[in-house]
């Protein structure tokens, strides 16, 4: 039955041929395919500070516990309308993330608007959520004896701000909460409701 | 070959056993520091302000855990293994040991480079299991070729005119593997959907295709070995094999269901999801009825117990995944921890088992020194029950997320349903990392330490005749 295979390259060659083919059909042609997805109308790329605010979520691996893909799910919708395929245009590498440890931000743009809750947030998530394991980030910001001017403080509730400092947003930070303020789904047109 | 030239050539040529030593001894490094990481992170969890630095914190150590552990630990340990049995299924000595030796050099300065890049923050993309920086991920794949060369050079010099199944699985193994990255580090045609659909076809395939045809390829050596009688089956073997070969690469969509992926695209993966459980039960039942009738044998060995588990877990965990890949599933299930169960029922339960039982099998046989029976004991103990704990743990935390959602309640109801299984998780984490560092004392005792004792029962066994 494998008079055949008991040639080490004939193995060899049976192997190669049959993944290969499948690997291209799988993943290099998906790839070419997908990669030329349009965005959809009305995205725009992001800005610069939202490009190095989203390098920063990438090398701190947000996407570990936040997801960036809004299903056409019931359990979905407070995150935002489903995701389209022309939403991910701008969006290389890919954050779609597996993981929902912390909610969705597809949409977190027009879901939390305001800066300063995401600078808050950043600098200690208990400081504004109770029970969220989210991890500080204070090596975000500096503590200084007094702001100077053109900084952006962190407005901290008592007891989450360092004794005798003031906590200041460094160009990271701002850049991070930049980039989190861009992420905001386009609507749809009038009839692709989702 | 001759009975008795067989027999001669039980005693492997000393420089096979320094390989497949050096081999063990750095996996086994990296299973430690990769599940100490693994271990922090666990306990972030219940105390997510513990360890706060930059170069401590979850999402860089995250990625640092899995690529560790993918291609520190079970990469290293399992080609270690899969050179040593192609040497001793063909009935030579390893050919062209001067690349094994160059392969296991860059395993080990990739899985060096990448930890430390990783640490400072340098990932290449958060893509799951592929993070390391593109030079990093070069010399890992050299290290794939090379030892890949080395087993197909040994095999092409075999004495019999057979190509034993193991060698079969393993050289698909390294074949694969090479295809699969190539694929996948072609950055081209990797804008945003379409990395999509390339990461969903890389994360499936890297464990479909390297650590699953590496780890069933040297159980179809070692437990035969350890039993002295031959394969049940050797026909379900090839079906297995060729099932495997065919399916898996087409599975990959249902890392992403519901995501904006073509829908047919989808259903394709998951329709061959459900095919998955030919090559999965075949395996599975070619290995149980190997097994079947000689429970005496399996209850006093060192090694067959961890082969038993890790068998009983490749069977689980795949069946596992064959299950949540149906859409009524993944609405639940999808996001949650649920995952992460079934990720260690697998690469743990199943991939790090087999792997622990092979080594326990052959390292002996190749040093001729033994572990301490007690620890290997303590060592199984600690990490069956670890596995078992951990999986129960993250499975129910994730069916309570996703419930959690699909109620409609706030998001952070479902971080507070979730937390006190986390706890469990961090529990469980911790028997397993004990049992670690006694594997770790078993293997300077396999490989450096201990002592050449004479003959024990194991190697009563040894005269017997591979088949």
């Amino acid at each position: 039955m494998n008079r055949g295979m008991n040639n080490v390259w004939a193995l060899v060659a049976a192997i190669t041929l049959i993944y290969g083919t499948l690997a291209i059909a799988m993943g290099t042609i998906p790839g070419i395919v997908l990669s030329n997805t349009p965005p959809t109308p009305g995205k725009l790329p992001y800005s610069e500070a939202a490009q190095r605010g989203r390098a920063i979520y990438v090398s701190e691996g947000c996407e570990y516990c936040h997801t960036q893909n809004v299903r056409p799910l019931k359990q979905d919708a407070v995150f935002g309308r489903a995701s389209v395929a022309g939403d991910y245009a701008y969006d290389t590498p890919e954050l779609l993330g597996d993981h929902r440890n912390g909610p969705d931000l597809t949409n977190i743009g027009n879901r939390q608007s305001s800066a300063v809750w995401q600078y808050i947030h950043l600098y200690d998530p208990r400081a504004v959520v109770h029970d969220s394991i989210m991890p500080q980030y204070p090596w975000l910001f500096e503590v200084k004896t007094k702001a100077d001017p053109g900084d952006i403080t962190v407005a901290l509730p008592p007891g989450f701000a360092p004794h005798g400092g003031v906590v200041v947003a460094t160009q990271g930070a701002q850049d991070l909460v930049r980039y989190l303020s861009e992420l905001k789904q386009v609507p749809l047109g009038k009839a692709a409701t989702p | 070959m001759s009975v008795e030239a067989r027999l001669t050539r039980d005693a492997s040529e000393p420089e096979d056993a320094a390989i497949f030593s050096a081999f063990t001894l750095t996996a086994t490094f990296w299973l430690l520091l990769a599940t100490a990481v693994g271990l922090l992170l666990s306990f972030k969890f219940p105390y997510p302000d513990l360890a706060t630095s930059p170069f401590l914190s979850f999402g860089r150590l995250r990625a640092i855990h899995t690529n560790d552990t993918f291609y520190g630990w079970a990469s290293i340990a399992l080609v270690g293994t899969a050179i040593y049995v192609a040497a001793r299924t063909s009935g030579v000595a390893i050919v062209g040991k001067r690349l094994a030796w160059l392969s296991l050099l860059c395993f080990n300065v990739a899985a060096v480079a990448g930890t430390i890049a990783l640490d400072l923050g340098f990932n290449d993309g958060d893509q799951e299991y592929r993070e390391w920086l593109l030079p990093i991920k070069l010399i890992f794949l050299l290290a794939v070729a090379l030892a890949g060369t080395t087993i197909v050079r040994t095999v092409a010099a075999r004495a019999d005119r057979e190509i034993y199944i193991s060698n079969w699985y393993t050289i698909g193994a390294f074949i694969c593997t090479l295809i699969l990255s190539l694929v996948a580090v072609v950055p081209w045609y990797q804008i945003g959907l379409g990395q999509v659909a390339v990461q969903g076809f890389f994360m499936h395939n890297a464990v479909g295709m390297w650590f699953t045809l590496l780890a069933l390829g040297v159980t179809y050596y070692a437990l035969p070995k350890t039993l002295n009688r031959p394969i049940y089956s050797y026909a379900l073997g090839v079906l297995g094999f060729w099932t495997n070969l065919i399916f898996y690469p087409i599975i990959g969509a249902h890392h992403f269901e519901f995501s904006p992926l073509p829908w047919w695209f989808q259903t394709l993966a998951i329709v061959f999801s459900v095919g998955m459980l030919v090559p999965v039960w075949s395996g599975s039942a070619n290995f149980f009825l190997t097994m079947r009738g000689h429970w005496e044998t399996i209850r006093r060995s060192y090694s067959l117990p961890f082969i038993v588990v890790g068998v009983a877990y490749y069977f689980l965990g795949s069946t596992q995944g064959t299950v949540e890949a149906f859409r009524s599933l993944q609405t639940i299930w999808h996001f949650t921890n649920y995952t992460i169960g079934h990720s260690h029922a697998t690469m743990y339960g199943f991939i790090t088992f087999i792997a622990w039982g092979v080594i326990y099998a052959l390292l002996p046989r190749a040093t001729g020194k033994q572990p301490n029976a007690l620890f290997t004991g303590l060592h199984f103990w600690l990490a069956t029950i670890g596995v078992t704990f951990y999986v129960l743990s993250l499975s129910v935390a994730g069916t309570l997320q996703g419930m959690t959602w699909a109620q409609g309640d706030p998001f952070i109801a479902s971080v507070d349903a979730a937390a006190p299984y986390w706890a469990g998780r961090a529990v469980a984490g911790t028997l397993m990392f004990l049992g670690h560092i006694v594997f770790a004392y078993n293997v300077w005792l396999m490989t450096l330490g201990g002592s050449r004792e004479g003959g024990n029962y194991e190697t009563t066994v040894r005269k017997a005749v591979a088949p």
